[in-house]
């Protein structure tokens, strides 16, 4: 997918630009307080990337678009809750923007940052 | 609203410990609860969950489940708990979002017994630190706003009020203000003519705890009355529907303070389109009702207070006003001047004839013929006993004479056969001046313009020498058939050539119901490249059957 076809000829979007949209979504969710590269997991509190590709794969299998998201997550935070909010977050908008049913959006929660200590 | 003065003095004297705390969360739960449909319906796009009031008021339902069966006078120790429990239950993203207010509030507490007004400001302020660090991008316009315009309002407010209490009112003014203003920082909110509804909940919360000391009703949405002037009865009109017969506005003031639950039960036994405003003592009720229950609002009222002003508006007549300026703006027909009445077959047609200042239009045409009777109705009522008839269809023009035959006033019909006959007419109309030498000057007109008429055949015939098969494009000038053709185009082009339009200067296609826009568009520039020094225009006749009515001049 990412793939429309009209009378004029083909539309194809690429799977970096969906993972742009998904990346600013991701980052208006509250809880979050990063993203993690997904091959990084570990000491990813180092290493939170600011760069779309990195934390946010997104794949094409047929129609079906689907999208992987590795975040960090203020601690003290319900973790399902915005873990939850984050897949609505991503998909409203992923759909919104390219008109397309996204399939499934997966949260990987790859670690949690402690900014302050009750 | 009643306010209790002795109880509000007992609230000042008393220090706020962990119970006082932990009603004043009650308090709050139940005010939001007690709303929470209203800041549901709230909802728009910023935060994409639909029921920002449920998750919110299901996260404080779980603060004060961890609070409700303790007994800790330490207000640090009550906040923790209320902290911990909101975490736990924190639902949403908006329920996120209080949990870490909740939390921010509960650090800046922790150490106190109880709580006074440095505290209060302390705490908010935490309240607004601990919120904005959880998230990358804070989004402006939100919940998030609202906790800051209240943090920053406890603070500026220390050096003046003397006690929590006041400080709570300082609280709940700031988020207020700051509800009001989220539409400013967040376009989409303008857009739906909404507040945030995250910010929303959270004001409920603290307004919630002030009408807990206030002694108000924690039962009774609020919502249900506006100001007087924010009600949008003009908006309430646009939803008319079937048994909204009148519209009743009764403004009165109530003999005693108005329960407004009961209020409300016994209009909607009435009617729809409730609304109930209230400015300075004084109430104003809109309802939409039937017929048979016009004056049952009225009647109602007159028992509960004094009314001094009421309203009836027949409804099914102001719709109908309503439609009938939103299609056409027809002249204003001064008595004694000539009135002009046209037949019309399509929308835009009508459009063109309406800015053409024609008085009223018949809907009418081939395949449609409007009676005499029609056309008489059309005429009748309009103040002036002068009028012209436009047929601009050759079978109406004898309903048109016979009009003319039965009225009482004087009619003259311009037999115009087709639409761009009328028209030409209708642009040499100066209505000065004697009625039949206006008329006849409009007929001179009509005979400069040639009638071109594009349609389908729905027989197959030979006339006129044309041999025709069912389902061909056929063209007519000026009513007889002088092509067939197997396009539109095709036929257009040698209707044009039929018609010598190398001869003339102008040539203006009306385009049918059946002929899409973009299409007589194109076909219009086959013209235009063949008539290169002709001018060329494009309206939309909307007339059924035919796909171009062209006038030639």
């Amino acid at each position: 997918m990412g793939e429309e076809t009209t009378s004029l000829g083909g539309i194809q979007i690429s799977p970096d630009a969906v993972a742009t949209i998904a990346y600013h979504a991701t980052l208006e969710s509250y809880g979050v307080v990063g993203l993690a590269p997904k091959n990084l997991t570990d000491g990813i509190v180092a290493s939170i990337t600011r760069e779309p590709s990195r934390g946010v794969s997104v794949s094409y299998k047929g129609d079906d678009i689907d999208i992987d998201i590795h975040i960090i997550i203020e601690y003290g935070t319900r973790i399902n809750s915005v873990a939850q909010s984050v897949a609505n977050t991503v998909r409203f908008h992923v759909e919104k923007a390219l008109g397309l049913q996204v399939n499934s959006v997966n949260v990987h929660v790859a670690g949690l940052r402690i900014s302050n200590s009750d | 609203m009643a306010v209790d003065p002795a109880r509000i003095d007992k609230f000042r004297r008393l220090p706020i410990d962990g119970q006082s705390l932990k009603r004043l969360i009650d308090a709050g739960l139940t005010w939001l609860r007690t709303n929470k449909d209203m800041v549901n319906a709230l909802n728009v796009f910023p935060v994409p969950d639909g029921d920002t009031g449920t998750n919110m008021t299901l996260t404080l339902q779980a603060a004060w489940n961890e609070i409700k069966d303790s007994g800790t006078s330490h207000l640090g120790e009550m906040a923790a708990l209320v902290s911990k429990g909101a975490l736990m239950g924190a639902r949403g993203n908006s329920g996120v979002i209080t949990s870490q207010i909740l939390r921010g509030f509960s650090r800046g507490c922790h150490d106190k017994a109880t709580l006074d007004v440095a505290t209060i400001a302390k705490a908010f302020g935490e309240a607004r630190d601990t919120a904005y660090k959880g998230v990358v991008r804070p989004v402006e316009g939100t919940i998030l706003t609202v906790i800051k315009e209240v943090a920053i309002a406890t603070e500026a407010a220390l050096g003046s009020v003397k006690d929590p209490i006041e400080m709570l009112e300082v609280a709940v003014r700031a988020a207020d203000e700051a509800v009001k203003k989220t539409p400013d920082l967040l376009p989409v909110l303008k857009q739906a003519g909404v507040v945030d509804s995250g910010g929303k909940g959270l004001f409920f919360i603290l307004e919630g705890m002030l009408r807990h000391v206030y002694g108000e009703s924690l039962e009774t949405p609020t919502t249900m009355v506006h100001s007087l002037s924010a009600m949008d009865l003009q908006g309430a009109l646009d939803e008319v529907e079937e048994g909204q017969d009148y519209e009743i506005v009764v403004d009165f003031v109530p003999t005693n303070e108005l329960n407004l639950a009961s209020f409300y039960a016994r209009l909607e036994e009435m009617g729809t389109s409730i609304q109930v405003g209230e400015g300075e003592g004084m109430y104003r009720m809109h309802i939409h009702v039937p017929l048979e229950k016009r004056y049952e609002p009225i009647d109602y009222i007159m028992e509960i207070g004094t009314v001094t002003k009421v309203a009836i508006e027949n409804l099914l007549a102001q719709m109908d006003d309503i439609q009938k300026s939103k299609q056409l703006q027809f002249t204003p027909v001064e008595p004694g001047s000539i009135a002009v009445v046209v037949v019309s077959p399509g929308q835009g047609l009508s459009r063109i004839f309406a800015s053409l200042g024609v008085a009223a239009i018949v809907a009418g045409g081939q395949s449609m013929n409007p009676s005499t009777q029609d056309i008489l109705n059309s005429f009748e009522n309009l103040p002036t006993d002068k009028v012209i008839i436009l047929p601009n269809n050759k079978n109406i023009v004898l309903a048109a004479n016979q009009a003319k035959e039965v009225t009482v006033k004087h009619v003259a019909v311009v037999p115009t056969r087709t639409v761009p006959q009328g028209l030409a007419a209708m642009l040499s109309l100066a209505p000065e001046g004697e009625l039949q030498a206006v008329a006849d000057k409009m007929a001179k007109a009509m005979a400069h313009v040639k009638t071109g008429e594009i349609t389908i055949a729905t027989r197959t015939v030979e006339i006129d020498g044309v041999s025709v098969k069912d389902g061909q494009v056929i063209a007519l000038l000026d009513g007889k058939l002088v092509v067939s053709a197997e396009s539109v185009e095709q036929g257009v082009m040698e209707l044009l050539e039929k018609a010598n339009a190398g001869e003339h200067e102008l040539i203006t296609f009306f385009y049918g119901e059946e002929m899409p826009h973009g299409e007589a568009n194109r076909i219009a520039d086959v013209v235009r490249e063949k008539y290169k020094s002709h001018e060329i225009e494009v309206q939309e006749g909307g007339q059924p059957h035919y796909q171009f009515i062209i006038s030639i001049e």
